[in-house]
């Protein structure tokens, strides 16, 4: 056996460095749009309407009974045929054609927003009911007291377990790849039939993830010290 | 007309009939002991009064008003009512100084540069003018209970409630709490204090009222009731708390 690693790097490397841009951007624009599903659906189903409960319930369980990889391709592949083809019944013509990067990021904020509600939803759950009573003692309405002390200090308290998603979903940006998305897997995987080059290539691509992914870990284990420490 | 006027009073967890029959009256300016055994429904009465419970039955008339009824002007009400609760219940992520200036701020629309004066000199007043920039969990249980006060203090109610303010406390701390209440009784501050300190309710109170069974069974001034008791259940109660 004979390895050609330098060769493999200076050209494969440079193709993954754009492929790291993709996935940070992807991570990035997913995680921050994931936090605002996850923080409106765990407010709804504390909601004191029953359907809007029930609803909630029940799709965040479509979502977590199905594969990721499953609701990348619907959202890819399907929802624009129904979209189309609804609007050909109403009389428009439309060819909506969503990007890969798009559905992707779009996958991310509904399936992590799902995982993520629930830990939310416990984090405010959790929060002493003493908090709500100073704040309503004080003459605050029960919307205040969500908005100005439960939900910062909900959140504060999720802040170790948003990191570990974090850290999850830079990885599962790997299923992409399925949507044509170029990624790194995708880089690495024609890459490595065009040259065959393929112990190098996807040792490469599992080297750069860890150097995503092993430092973010570390600043996750930095911050919820920290957190700890000034509790 | 008496600032505060709680009538027939009866509460109910589901079958537990906690409150019967209260009937208390708070006159401006008053400091009002509850005393009475555990479970007999000292904090319900107290919660029933700022409305974090739903009274089951009665009436509470506050400046001749029945607040019971007067449904969603209920957060307008609790403003003029402070509570200082047996745990603090501090804002955790907010410093001392937030904790006290938030709710004027927030609530009264007090500029923020007035709120931030008056609450340092709330906080000045407590003993805690150099712990501004501290947070609760920084703070020793009897500073945050001071913290507390201040906090109440700054929406300028027209009276406070207490629900044990000194029973969550070494009782090394507890003297620095009592100390900024009777001042703020000194100050002529309308004052109803569920407490187990009989010491302050002695020197304090201009009333103290001994509840039983969601029952008001004796009201006297303290040296009627700590020296000639008339009821049965009071004279145990004292029996047993005084010993
Ligand atoms: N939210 C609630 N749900 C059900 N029962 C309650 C609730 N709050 C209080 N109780 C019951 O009501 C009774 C009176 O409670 P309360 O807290 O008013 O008594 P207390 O006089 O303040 O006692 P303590 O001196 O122990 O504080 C108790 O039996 C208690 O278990
Ligand atoms: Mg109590």
């Amino acid at each position: 056996m004979e390895f050609h690693f330098k060769r493999a790097f200076e050209t494969l490397g440079p193709s993954l460095l754009d492929g790291v841009g993709v996935v940070i951007y992807v991570t990035l624009v997913g995680f921050s749009l994931s936090l605002i599903v996850a923080l409106l659906l765990a407010l709804g189903r504390l909601s004191k309407i029953k359907p809007l409960v029930r609803i909630l319930s029940i799709f965040i369980e479509i979502i977590r009974g199905t594969p990721l990889l499953v609701q990348f391709f619907y959202i890819y592949y399907v929802v624009q045929i129904f979209i189309n083809g609804i609007s050909d019944m109403l009389g428009f013509e439309t060819h909506m054609q969503i990007q890969a990067v798009t559905a992707g990021i779009i996958g991310f904020a509904i399936n992590y927003g799902c995982y993520i509600s629930e830990v939310i939803r416990s984090a405010i759950v959790a929060i002493d009911p003493g908090q709500r009573e100073a704040g309503l003692a004080l003459g605050f309405s029960e919307k205040q007291v969500m908005l100005y002390f439960i939900i910062p200090a909900a959140l504060r308290n999720s802040i170790p377990v948003f990191g570990n998603y974090l850290v999850m979903m830079v990885k599962d940006t790997s299923l992409l790849a399925m949507i044509t998305v170029q990624e790194l897997l995708l880089r690495t995987k024609t890459y490595a039939s065009q040259t065959f080059l393929t112990v190098e290539s996807y040792t490469i691509l599992a080297l750069m993830y860890l150097v995503i992914s092993l430092p973010l870990s570390k600043l996750c284990t930095i911050i919820e010290r920290r957190l700890k420490q000034s509790k | 007309m008496a600032l505060l006027d709680i009538k027939n009073l009866s509460k109910s967890f589901g079958d537990l009939e906690v409150l019967k029959d209260v009937n208390i009256s708070v006159e401006k300016g008053e400091v009002v002991v509850v005393i009475g055994p555990s479970g007999s429904g000292k904090s319900t009465m107290l919660r029933c009064v700022n409305l974090l419970e739903q009274p089951t039955g009665g009436e509470i008339f506050y400046q001749g008003e029945d607040i019971v009824k007067c449904g969603k002007e209920v957060t307008q009400y609790r403003k003029h009512v402070g509570m200082v609760f047996q745990r603090f219940n501090l804002f955790p992520l907010k410093t001392v100084l937030d904790n006290v200036m938030f709710a004027p701020t927030k609530l009264n629309k007090l500029a923020k540069e007035e709120a931030k004066e008056k609450a340092i000199q709330l906080l000045n007043k407590v003993g805690l003018g150099n712990k501004i920039l501290s947070y609760p969990s920084e703070l020793s249980g009897g500073q945050q209970q001071r913290v507390a006060i201040a906090r109440a203090l700054a929406m300028e109610p027209d009276i406070l409630l207490f629900d044990e303010p000194t029973s969550a406390l070494d009782p090394q701390l507890v003297g620095d709490v009592l100390e900024v209440m009777k001042q703020l009784a000194k100050e002529g501050m309308t004052m109803v204090v569920v407490t187990h300190e009989m010491g302050f309710a002695k020197e304090v109170a201009d009333r103290v009222i001994f509840m039983d069974g969601g029952y008001v069974v004796e009201e006297d001034t303290p040296h009627a009731i700590f020296s000639a008791p008339k009821d049965d259940r009071t004279k145990a109660f004292l029996a047993r708390v005084l010993k």
